[in-house]
Order: structure tokens, then C-alpha cells, then sequence
């Protein structure tokens, strides 16, 4: 087969003109000046999450019904994807290339669903030796709770300082259990305390043990102390009783006291805190008006639990702001003022300025105060300056002393659950290359974020098909308690959702390639393909034709 | 759709190789045609681009038996290679005419039209590029209106109507008529295979699209058939008994105008606002035309 065939004589032909062999002697890849090369790409979704969320590949195996191998694949880059399938702003989403065709894909409410299947199931410790560097980590929030599991995952032995008596930081004091349920958390932690990462709680650092001790007991240390210290309003009469902070009250809900608000709640502020703590108030029987400087469209927090809050009955009052509160008769008289959109600031929104004469006076029975957070690092306070509470830090997070990390929220200032575990993922490996390097040189903690890729779709094999709908609670009985808002996904309907995913730049070997391949150059071995460039023409359909954009066309010769 | 990927038989007749050109639509439609009729097959062969595709003496690209003939007898040699397996016992091989347009609708037509008549157990299949392409892209009898060609150039292109070879098969009144082309490959394949189910006179009409003579790039090979469908330029489409039409594709919500499918290639880009609108209200007749035929119900058995 394959063979030149030479007749040196007449006589040597057949009698009849008749094909002696096949004609694959011809190698037509000397026709190419394009080559075929295989090449997946980093999704947008990916690029989009800062905790590198790898998530077509756990999608694909969703939408086979593989949860548990879909639950592994997550935790490569996220240990906690019950918590984060609930509470986490889901920038992916707003990355999907599915966006653009119909819907994007539900990926948040497919995140929990591999979690919530995967309730019982829990991760092997690491095999291997334990190494011989100690690490401690201060703060068992998101942050430092991320920076463990990675660490105890290459047998790294940790140990956690935790100032509150349970573990678990933000998670369990500032998010409320209607949407975030407490056995979620217990169940996540519960897996990293399993990987060897000792917790020892009731330790406040700089109260019950010294920052020295820690740092001349252990190797390296992480700092991910999270920020706590609510910002002030700045006017009179924010000492009187009745005036609360909303962080305040979440931790007091959230670790079980009794709290009573009264009727009548005002918030300020309009980001999550503000959100939350609005929400709890509502829960606890009040009426419930958020007091925003600014308009709806520049609220901090999530869209999401914006409209939730709204649907629950809390009442928004935007533009406008407190200027001084009174207590009269046992109740707050808050007096505020109207405001108007200027020009833009620092953070790109406009600024808002009081509107001249517009005073007006609101009563209540409780204040709760919710315009952002700073981190407390009073501790640390010889080491470091900090500019409007954000502390500076030598090369994003190693601090000037060797051996010393900050990150999470002690580092950025408050934001997300997934910045937070992207933080202590990347102070994880920050703190490895110290410890591996000879002369334990301190090297950056730098949040690692997949650069998105062009990616060509050909969206001519995808079919429209809306978007699973994640039910949640009817507003009214979600008045009465803390059960949890969100309804969880059917299986059947996971599987469906998870199977609308693009696979954007991720081959899942559709096969497409194969099929439309007019040289029968292209095969499939284990799910992978093999272009035969001995006969590979390079006409490009193989490129075209790909759905997702896995194949480029290289020039031939560079 | 998005998971509901081709699965074709695995079995692949026709070698890496071949002579076609880059992104060749009629040497796909072979690989595909062969994948659904299996190795018990006989390829007849008129001049066509197939001739030079197969390789030259003593070579062949395919793993079936193929059989050289003259531009104007496929049709007539596959009865003949019919009859001559029928003498011999052999009713399971499928004999199969494989002709160009131009050996279809111009100089084979008398041929296969005889045959049609005599109701042939064969498979005729026309692959059309729409123009003689391997001897230089000459207009054809099955090249479209306004087309460019070298023998109708950009200032004179080709002034009549593409011959509707479907429609003279299905008056012909054979067992099955159908279109096809290669950005669907599991349509093409379970047609050949119906037809191969099927006793008596076959004519499949497969569009393949070539990228030398459209002038595109060998790249959008696939997606210019695609389009061909969507545009209704190329609507897919079966005939039984010549009278029973049933539509596969385009669906009403996937049809896009026509200027889609001519942008794409060189060969119509001379076409002027007004000739563009002509092609347009052109399509528009021939689907309201498939509609009513696929909405006529068959005479009933008992008034035949």
C-alpha cells in the first residue's frame, strides 16, 4: 500500500487499465502553506474569575452527571465551592460568550449544585511527607482559610489564628445564613481541618498572642485579618444609642444574640454590608429604608441581592444623606439632606453634592451604619502605613519584614468572597517560593489572572435554549425567617444547563474536525485528535468549522 | 444541538492523497456517500473532477470498485454494471453513477434520463459545483444566474436560470429524489442510505461547493453550503414517487438573505443592487414553489 509503481516495459502493464494500488504514495501535506495546529485557550469565564475557576472543564463533566470528578475539578482552584456557589458575585457569568447568543450560563447556581451533591464526600489529606516549615496564618476568613488548603495540599503544616470563637471570618459574621446556611460552612471548613490544617480560635493577635512569638515560632506567616472597622459617618450624634454599625449587627444575628432593632431601620449605605444588614433588619420585623448618596446604578453591591432586598419590601431613598442625628422622646431624629450627581471622582462615579435647601427629617428606632469597612492592623502598626485605611505594602502584600504576607481584605480593603480566596491562593504560592528559595528571599504576593484569549466561535452548531431558572423563596415567607433564599438546581436541569456551555477554546472533542475534513488527515486517539500533516492540505475547514475556536491555522515555515 | 455532534459510520473508503483541491466539496461528499453505502459499492465515473481526483493509472483513491467512463454514459454504464451483477446473483452491491453537473444536466441528461424511464436499480448522484471546474470553470447548465465563469466573464455572466435537474428527476416519477450537501453530513448520509433501501431509479443532488471556481477560501467550504441552505438558495429536500416532497432544512427560523451567501464569493461579486434583489425574489418564488409542493397531498392509492 502506498507504493510508487514504475512499469519499466509494455509488458509489465496490466492487460486492462486497471488501479494497482491506493494513492496514498502521494503525500499532499507538500501542498500546505497553512498547518492545523490544536491549541485550547483560556476561556472568558476563566479569565473572568480571579480564583482561575477552571470552569468549562467542570461543566463538561456536569453535564455528563460526573458531580463528584466535577467537585474535584473546581476545588484545583477553589476550595470552597458551596460558599461561593452561593454568596460569590459570579464575574464569570458576565464574561460568557453565551451572553451574546441567548443567556449566559448559570455557572454560580451550577457551582452549588456540584457542592450540594457533594455534601458527604471530602478530600483525601495529602499523601506523601509533611514538610518540615511551619506556616501560621492569622484570620480564618476566605483569605486565609484559600492560602491554608493550598499550602496543607503540598503538606505544608499550618496552623490558624482565629480571634472569634468558630472559624470562618466574613463567611460567618457578616453573611447571613438565608444566604449562606451555617452547615455549608461547617462542611467546607471542615474539609481543610481534614487536609491537617489546625484551627486554634479564640486567639486575637496582638491581644492573646504576640505577632514576635508568632513570627520567631513559624517560617513564614500570613496575615488575612479581614476588615472590620466600620467607617464612621463623621457627624453629630452618631455616638447616641440607636445608632448601630451594620457589621455590628450582622456578627450579633449571625453568632446567634438576641438583637432587637425596633420598627422602624434606617441603613446607610449601599453595598453589600448595607444590603445584608438591611435584610437581617427586615427579618427581625422592622421596616426596613436604605439611605444611598447616590443613584441605584451606582450601588456597590450586588445587582442580585439588591433586587432580592427590594422584592423582601426594603424601601431605597437614594440621593440623599444624613447630616446629623438627635434622639428625641427614646427614638432617633435623623436629619438628612438631598443630594445631586456632580463630577465624576476617583472611583469614576460622580460625586454627590448636597443639593442646597433640601433638608429633611426622617424618625427612627434604630441606625445601622454601612459605609464600608477597614481593615484593623493596629497590630502590625510600627510596620506599616496606611492611606485612608488601606494598608501600603511593599510589592502587592509581602510586607517590609521577610517571611510576613498580607492579603484578603486586610491587604485590598473590603470586597468579594472570590477576590479573598484568590488572595490566599496566591499568598499560598508567594509563600512557597520563599520558603523554597536558598536565601529565603521574600518574593510578591501577585494575584494570578488568566489573560482572556481571542477566541473564534463558530456558533452555527450551538441552538438557542434559555437559561435554567434558579427559583428562590417567595418574598413573603422570606420575611418571617433565615431560610435560605435560593432554591437549589434538579439534577435534570443541571445537566441540561451545564450542556449549553460553549466550551469556549476548550476542545471536548465534538469531533466536527474530523468530520469535515475533505483529506481524511484528521483521527481521534483517547478523545484527542492527530493531524496527518503528510497529507494534511491546509485548507482550513478544520478551523472553521471548530466550534469553539481550538484550532489556529499557523503559517507553514515560521 | 449544542451536544448533539455528527456520529458518521467509521468506516473511511476513500484514501488520504486524492487530487482534489483544498477544501474540495465534491471529494467530502465522496467520503461521506462511501461511509454511508459501505464497501459493497461500485462507483461508475463519466469525465468529471472525480476522474482526476481518483488518481491517475494505476492508482485509485477509493477502496471500491470504480469504473472510467465517457462524459455522457454514466448513467447508461451503471445500468449496464447493474445488469451485469444482477446476472450473476450479486443484488446486495449498489451501483452508483457519480457525475458532475455538467455530466448531469448538459451532456449526460439524455442517458439518465433514459434510464430514469426504465426505472434503473442504480444511485445517481450528481455532485454539482456548478460549472466545468476541472477543465477551467466553464459555465454549465447548472451554473446560477449572473454567475461568473471563465467562459461568462464579469461583464457578460451567464444570463439564464440554473436548470432545475431536481424537478426534470421528479417528473421522471422515480422511487427517490433528494438534495443534499456536505455542511450536513448526517442528512446526506441517511439519504444515501434511504436510497440504497430503495429498489429502482435513485437521484441524489448534492451541492458541493468548490473553492477555486466560487472564488472563496478553501476554509469557508463548509460554511458556503451552509449558507446556501440557510439563504434557501440550496433548500434540503426528498421526493418520493415524484410526488411526496418533504422539506429538511432550512427551518423558517434559520433563513437569512440571500446577499449572505452571495458576499462570501468572488464569483458573484460583480452582481449590482438590482441583479442582487433579482436573485433574491428569484429564491423567494422557488420556496413559496417547494412550499406548495411539500403542502400538496399525494393523489390517494385508491383514486391512482
Amino acid at each position: 500500500m502506498g507504493r510508487a509503481i514504475t512499469f519499466r516495459s509494455v509488458a509489465e502493464m496490466p492487460p486492462l487499465a486497471i488501479s494497482l494500488d491506493d494513492i496514498s504514495h502521494n503525500k499532499t501535506g507538500s501542498w500546505r502553506y497553512l498547518r492545523p495546529v490544536y491549541r485550547n485557550k483560556i476561556p472568558p469565564c476563566r479569565a473572568g474569575c480571579p480564583a482561575g475557576n477552571d470552569i468549562p472543564r467542570w461543566l463538561a463533566l456536569v453535564a455528563e452527571g460526573r458531580l463528584t470528578e466535577a467537585w474535584k475539578t473546581i476545588r484545583e482552584n477553589n476550595p470552597f465551592p458551596g460558599i461561593t456557589g452561593r454568596v460569590c458575585a459570579h464575574p464569570c457569568e458576565a464574561y460568557c460568550n453565551r451572553k451574546e447568543f441567548d443567556e449566559p450560563i448559570a455557572i454560580a447556581a451550577l457551582e452549588r449544585h456540584v457542592a450540594d451533591e457533594a455534601f458527604a464526600l471530602h478530600d483525601e489529606p495529602p499523601s506523601g511527607e509533611r514538610r518540615r516549615e511551619k506556616i501560621a496564618i492569622v484570620g480564618s476568613g476566605p483569605a486565609g482559610l484559600s492560602c491554608a488548603y493550598f499550602l496543607a495540599k503540598q503538606n505544608y503544616p499550618v496552623t490558624i489564628y482565629e480571634a472569634e470563637s468558630q472559624p470562618g471570618g466574613m463567611l460567618r459574621l457578616g453573611i447571613p445564613s438565608y444566604r449562606l446556611p451555617r452547615d455549608v460552612i461547617d462542611k467546607e471548613i471542615d474539609d481543610i481541618v481534614r487536609l491537617g490544617v489546625e484551627i486554634k480560635t479564640g486567639y486575637r493577635v496582638g491581644r492573646d498572642i504576640d505577632l514576635e512569638r508568632l513570627w520567631a515560632s513559624y517560617d513564614a506567616l500570613f496575615i488575612a485579618t479581614g476588615a472590620y472597622r466600620s467607617r464612621p459617618l463623621g457627624i453629630p450624634g452618631e455616638e447616641l444609642p440607636g445608632v448601630l454599625a451594620g457589621l455590628d449587627v450582622l456578627k450579633a444575628i449571625n453568632t446567634g444574640r438576641k438583637i432587637s432593632l425596633g420598627e422602624r431601620v434606617l441603613v446607610i449605605g449601599g453595598g453589600n454590608t448595607a444590603m445584608d444588614a438591611a435584610r437581617t433588619a427586615l427579618r427581625l420585623g422592622a421596616r426596613v429604608t436604605v439611605i444611598y448618596r447616590r443613584t441605584r446604578a451606582e450601588m456597590p453591591a450586588i445587582p442580585e441581592e439588591i433586587a432580592q432586598a427590594e422584592a423582601e419590601g426594603v424601601e431605597f431613598l437614594f440621593l440623599a444623606a444624613p447630616q446629623k442625628i438627635e434622639r428625641v422622646h427614646g427614638r432617633l431624629r435623623v436629619h438628612l439632606i438631598r443630594m445631586q450627581l456632580g463630577e465624576p471622582d476617583k472611583s469614576g462615579r460622580r460625586r454627590p453634592v448636597p443639593l442646597p435647601n433640601s433638608e429633611f427629617v426622617l424618625e427612627a428606632d434604630a441606625l445601622l451604619k454601612a459605609i464600608g469597612e477597614d481593615p484593623d492592623l493596629d497590630f502590625l502598626a510600627e510596620e506599616l502605613e496606611t492611606s485612608e485605611g488601606i494598608v501600603i505594602h511593599n510589592e502587592r502584600g509581602r510586607l517590609s519584614r521577610a517571611g510576613i504576607f498580607l492579603g484578603g481584605d486586610a491587604r485590598t480593603g473590603p470586597s468579594t468572597v472570590v477576590e479573598a480566596i484568590a488572595d490566599g491562593k496566591a499568598a499560598s504560592k508567594a509563600i512557597q517560593r520563599y520558603l523554597r528559595s536558598p536565601s529565603r528571599t521574600a518574593s510578591a504576593l501577585l494575584p494570578e489572572r488568566f489573560a482572556p484569549e481571542k477566541i473564534k466561535l463558530n456558533t452555527s452548531y450551538f441552538a438557542h435554549q434559555a437559561r435554567v431558572p434558579v427559583l428562590e423563596l417567595p418574598p413573603e415567607e422570606r420575611q418571617h425567617g433565615f431560610a435560605e433564599v435560593k432554591a437549589p438546581l434538579w439534577l435534570e436541569d443541571a445537566i441540561v444547563e451545564a450542556q449549553r456551555c460553549f466550551s469556549c477554546g476548550v476542545c471536548n472533542a465534538c469531533d466536527n474536525c474530523r468530520v469535515f475534513c475533505p483529506d481524511v488527515a484528521i483521527s481521534r486517539v483517547n478523545g484527542l485528535y492527530h493531524v496527518n500533516l503528510e497529507y494534511c492540505k491546509g485548507c482550513g475547514i478544520c478551523a472553521a468549522e471548530c466550534p469553539r475556536g481550538c484550532i489556529d491555522l499557523i503559517e507553514e515555515g515560521r | 444541538m449544542n451536544r448533539a455532534n455528527f456520529v458518521l459510520p467509521e468506516i473511511e473508503l476513500m484514501s488520504s492523497g486524492h487530487l482534489g483541491c483544498q477544501g474540495c466539496g465534491g471529494a467530502l461528499a465522496m467520503r461521506y456517500v462511501l461511509k454511508a453505502l459501505g464497501e459493497k459499492t461500485v462507483i461508475v465515473l463519466p469525465a468529471c473532477c472525480w476522474t482526476i481526483i481518483a488518481g491517475p493509472f494505476p492508482y485509485s483513491t477509493l477502496k471500491v470498485p470504480v469504473l472510467h467512463t465517457a462524459f455522457e454514459t454514466a448513467a447508461v454504464a451503471a445500468s449496464g454494471v447493474r445488469a451485469a451483477l444482477d446476472i450473476q446473483g450479486d443484488t446486495e452491491t449498489t451501483v452508483v453513477a457519480w457525475a458532475g453537473d455538467g455530466g448531469t444536466v448538459d451532456i449526460g441528461l439524455q442517458s439518465l434520463s433514459g434510464a430514469a424511464e426504465r426505472n434503473e436499480n442504480i444511485l445517481y448522484i450528481c455532485y454539482d459545483n456548478e460549472a466545468y471546474m476541472n477543465t477551467g470553470i466553464q459555465r454549465s447548465g447548472a451554473t446560477p444566474r449572473f454567475a461568473w465563469t471563465t467562459t461568462t466573464p464579469e461583464k457578460n455572466p451567464k444570463a439564464e436560470r440554473k436548470k432545475d435537474i431536481v424537478a426534470i428527476m421528479a417528473a421522471h416519477r422515480i422511487p427517490y429524489t433528494a438534495t443534499a450537501t456536505i455542511a450536513y453530513p448526517d442528512d446526506l448520509i441517511r439519504k444515501v442510505q434511504k436510497a440504497k433501501s430503495l429498489q429502482g431509479m435513485k437521484f441524489l443532488h448534492i451541492l458541493a461547493p468548490c473553492p477555486p471556481g466560487w472564488r472563496i477560501a478553501s476554509e469557508d467550504a463548509i460554511k458556503i453550503a451552509r449558507l446556501a441552505v440557510q439563504a434557501r438558495v440550496f433548500p434540503l429536500y426528498e421526493i418520493e414517487d415524484g410526488e411526496r416532497y418533504t422539506l429538511n432544512a432550512p427551518h423558517e427560523r434559520e433563513i437569512i438573505p440571500a446577499e449572505e451567501y452571495f458576499k462570501l464569493q468572488g464569483r458573484f461579486a460583480h452582481l449590482g443592487p438590482q441583479e442582487r434583489e433579482q436573485m433574491q425574489q428569484e429564491i423567494e418564488r422557488n420556496w413559496a414553489r417547494l412550499q406548495r409542493l411539500v403542502q400538496m397531498k399525494a393523489p390517494s392509492d385508491d383514486g391512482a
